[in-house]
């Protein structure tokens, strides 16, 4: 198990708080939390040590399509990028259903 | 499949259940309640802990569902996750007992404690049995099992204990899942990799014809909630914990030596003629018997000079106004499973039988006799035709009857001298709401074997070791479990094996003093979260979700 923190520099708040995906193997859980700080924050508890760089890349990704402001975090049973991605995504698209 | 129930999350199963629109999550993924356990073990937590609190309108009945997520460690019950399902069932009653009618539902995809918690997660289901059997004086209390994992362990002692069971063909239930069985007791017992094999044994065709669950569904959304919504209308209750009689029956036309086929137990089920079982006061004889903890301090507590039953395994006297209970080993007795002292089918049966008496004849008396346990037990029966037969209801029908004993008002005080481990535990020690253990060495207390706790959770027994100088729950001693909480009194003093003169009187005392605590507390099993211990660490997370539960349940 590795925690991880990453800081993104995002401009777009989020309203409400939305949470998807579990805990199983493969797979993962995205939390994401109105803040009223400057800068996105995400605290990553995974059970797949090494993969900081990974992560990076993944979320450097997804925040530059969609600069979403949030407290986030994610707790990771060792999804693949894909996995992660498509998590992110649809916790974005479930705080677009929410409006 | 178009609509499947068993594919859905275990959020989205609670979700279907309900009404439109008329769901709320209490303690759900915003509310940090995670379990503090898993991370010091490296493991990777989740933020409902694995299980969802959905409260809401079923056909415009006020309900709550309670659904385990089986993706998230197997579905398993720790501290965290138990207490969210004691505190909501907990509420439930209180609203029932104020008169606001509410339905509980629970969905059970579980395999049954979790083992990185493991004394939390005993004392958890021990708890979360004695709210359901409080609950069922007043509304029924419904159980799904779509499948996947299925309902194991401790859980399917639980299951035994609801009023009404649904599952779909995609379900199996057991008490000891095979691959433990195949390590306690070998691969001839019970072969693991043989996957026809347990689904016939445990699957949900077999578990229909033999009265372990009681309706098979097709797995789709709208079938299950007619169905729930059909069981509640009828306020169905099997009361499978009620039939000790029927089973001793059948028990007592089984050849153990010959093989039982899923077939032929269908018949015998079908054929079973049910006759009384009383089980007499031991009585002394002049035989030696065989040690153990358990009849060394039986035979003590009750003056019975190599105290003997009707039943070789089950030894009970009533002795100065109070009725003493051991399980004890007989090495030649006709289930093999049970010679090392283990809870099995005929003592959890006939346990049942006695303390139903027990209840029974006091039932018009003011002041309830206590009921002492004597706890020495290493386990469950580990067999295939233990989990044939289900072995599960066994366990349910003791640790139902010491529920409804102390709901009724018998103070049921728990003396430790031996091993209090699993199944065991939960039939014959948990329901009690005095415990006291002595603080000696040779005690284990624990939830599974190291053995089998390393080969489920897939580590080694030195990881699981290390493991355990982390987390108290996870270590076999007494001294460990002290710091839990859960103990009225660890006895510093006195040795388990050592039941001298001055020894058995101190304990009688103790003994004396925690019937009177009990009298003067609540029936329930509180007693465990209000210890200095408990509240200063032992049950610091516990208490946590009790409050958030009781403070979101009425908020809307």
């Amino acid at each position: 198990m590795e925690k991880l923190t990453f800081s993104f520099k995002n401009t777009k708040p989020v309203q409400h708080p939305v949470h998807v995906g579990v805990v199983a193997s493969g797979d993962l859980e995205v939390i994401f939390k109105p803040t009223s700080a400057k800068e996105t924050t995400l605290h990553i508890v995974t059970g797949s040590d090494g993969f900081k760089e990974v992560w990076q890349n993944v979320l450097t990704r997804f925040f530059d399509r969609y600069p979403l402001l949030a407290d986030i975090e994610i707790n990771d049973f060792g999804a693949t990028p894909g996995v992660v991605n498509l998590r992110l995504t649809q916790a974005m698209e479930a705080l677009n259903d929410e409006k | 499949m178009k609509n499947s129930f068993v594919e859905l999350s275990g959020r989205d199963r609670a979700l279907a259940l309900l009404d439109k629109g008329t769901a709320r999550e209490l303690v759900g993924p915003f509310d940090d309640m995670i379990s503090p356990h898993l991370e010091p073990q490296g493991i990777v937590p989740e933020s409902d802990d694995g299980v969802i609190l959905m409260k809401g309108q079923l056909e415009h009945k006020n309900a709550l569902v309670i659904s385990i997520e089986s993706a998230f460690q197997g579905g398993g019950i720790g501290e965290v996750s138990g207490a969210k399902i004691v505190a909501a069932l907990e509420q439930v009653l209180k609203d029932n007992q104020n008169g606001t009618e509410i339905y509980p539902i629970i969905i059970l995809d579980t395999g049954g404690v979790r083992l990185q918690e493991a004394n939390y997660g005993l004392l958890s289901i021990s708890e979360i049995q004695n709210a359901v059997i409080a609950i069922k004086k007043y509304v029924p209390v419904i159980g799904l099992i779509p499948g996947r994992v299925g309902s194991f362990g401790g859980m399917s002692i639980t299951s035994a204990i609801l009023s009404y069971l649904i599952a779909t063909k995609k379900a199996r239930i057991g008490l000891n899942g095979p691959e433990v069985i195949e390590q306690e007791a070998g691969v001839r017992e019970f072969d693991s990799s043989d996957k026809d094999l347990i689904w016939d044994t445990l699957g949900t065709k077999q578990r229909a014809a033999t009265g372990i669950v009681d309706e098979i569904v097709d797995d789709s959304v709208e079938v299950m909630r007619d169905a729930v919504t059909a069981a509640i209308a009828e306020k169905k209750d099997a009361k499978r914990t009620e039939k000790a009689d029927f089973y001793l029956s059948l028990l007592d036309k089984l050849d153990m030596s010959q093989p039982l086929n899923t077939t032929e137990y269908r018949q015998r089920y079908q054929d079973v003629e049910t006759v009384a079982h009383p089980i007499i006061d031991a009585v002394s004889t002049n035989d030696e018997k065989p040690k153990s903890r358990g009849r060394l301090w039986f035979e003590k507590l009750t003056g019975i000079q190599n105290a003997e039953t009707n039943v070789p395994t089950v030894l009970q006297a009533t002795v100065g106004g109070k009725t003493y209970i051991a399980i004890v080993p007989d090495p030649k007795n006709r289930f093999p499973r049970v010679q090392n002292g283990e809870a099995g089918l005929q003592e959890g049966f006939a346990i049942a039988n006695v303390v139903n008496k027990v209840i029974k004849e006091d039932a018009d008396k003011d002041t309830k006799r206590p009921i002492i346990l004597v706890v020495d037990v290493p386990s469950q029966a580990y067999g295939y035709k233990e989990e044939l037969i289900g072995i599960h209801v066994a366990l349910a029908s003791s640790a139902a009857a010491y529920a409804k004993a102390r709901q009724a008002g018998h103070p049921v005080i728990s003396f430790i001298p031996g091993d209090a481990v699993s199944g065991g535990f939960l039939a014959h020690g948990l329901q009690s709401n005095r415990m006291i253990a002595l603080d000696d060495d040779s005690i284990t207390i624990q939830a599974m074997s190291k053995a089998s706790a390393a080969r489920i959770t897939q580590r080694t027994i030195a990881e699981l070791e290390e493991a355990t100088k982390h987390v108290p729950a996870m270590a076999y001693d007494i001294d460990n479990y002290e710091k839990l909480g859960a103990l009225y009194k660890l006895v510093k003093d006195v040795s388990s094996w050592d039941a001298n003169d001055q020894a058995v009187t101190e304990i009688k005392k103790i003994i004396d003093e925690a019937v009177e605590s009990a009298r003067q507390g609540e029936n329930n099993l509180h007693f465990r979260y209000e210890t200095k211990i408990a509240k200063e660490s032992g049950r610091v997370a516990t208490l946590k979700m009790r409050q958030a539960v009781a403070d979101q349940w009425h908020v809307s």
